[in-house]
């Protein structure tokens, strides 16, 4: 069973310099699982890389994962404010 | 500073929250670590190009670039799948090199990302008489091999 949540937390908290600031939350839109992560300010650039490429790779992971149970997902990435 | 024990045991955890089953091998190599994943879900990392393994291998760069000298390289493989393909990136490359040599007319690789781009430096730093150079202001680029 994959644990497309646990994946971007556990990516997103070894990247963070404040890891005690990641959220994660699941929902489901339209038939496709969004996982929301939210970050301090500060750790949005770690998060989302250079160009969006680390960014770009965790959405690659978080759908190899969810195909192999026959689902979509898409992460959307928010700062502390919600933004 | 993660030990290679830690960093092996961050790619387990990741792939095993994507669902997978897979063991982690760290294997100390003179340039740096090599991870390398076993496994019957291999096939998933593997699939359209390695696209799945080339992310992981991204996000595992990401993770502990601090805690990892400059010189010394993250290599995340699986089932060997990254090895046979670099070791034919390198022939190409060696090939291309004698080629311009031969030839004295410059040769084309590419595109290629970062890590495939260095592969071919080393391989063209190797043949005598020949340089490479990367062109392009993109991330991928394409390597130049000419007669010095």
């Amino acid at each position: 069973m994959a644990d497309l949540k646990g994946l971007v937390e556990a990516v997103a908290k070894a990247l963070a310099d404040e890891p005690h600031a990641v959220r994660v939350s699941e929902t489901e839109r339209r038939g496709m699982t969004v996982i929301e992560l939210q970050v301090a300010p500060g750790d949005l650039g770690r998060v989302i890389g250079r160009q969006g490429r680390t960014a770009a790779a965790v959405r690659t992971l978080l759908a190899a994962a969810a195909e192999g149970e026959g689902k979509r997902a898409t992460l959307d990435i928010r700062d502390a404010a919600g933004r | 500073m993660a030990t290679p024990a830690e960093i092996g045991a961050f790619v387990e955890k990741i792939v095993t929250a994507m669902g997978l089953t897979l063991h982690a091998e760290v294997e100390e190599m003179p340039d740096g670590l090599r991870i390398n994943l076993t496994g019957e879900d291999g096939s998933i990392l593997i699939r359209h190009q390695g696209e799945a393994l080339g992310a992981l291998q991204h996000v595992v760069g990401s993770v502990f670039r601090q805690d990892v000298d400059e010189r010394r390289r993250l290599v995340v493989d699986c089932q060997g799948y990254r090895k046979a393909k670099d070791a034919e990136l390198k022939q190409m490359a060696t090939f291309l090199a004698e080629k311009a040599r031969n030839s004295g007319l410059a040769q084309e690789i590419g595109p290629l990302n970062p890590y495939e781009r260095r592969i071919v430096h080393l391989a063209v730093g190797e043949v005598d008489r020949v340089s490479s150079e990367s062109i392009g202001d993109a991330f991928e680029k394409t390597v130049i091999i000419s007669v010095k």
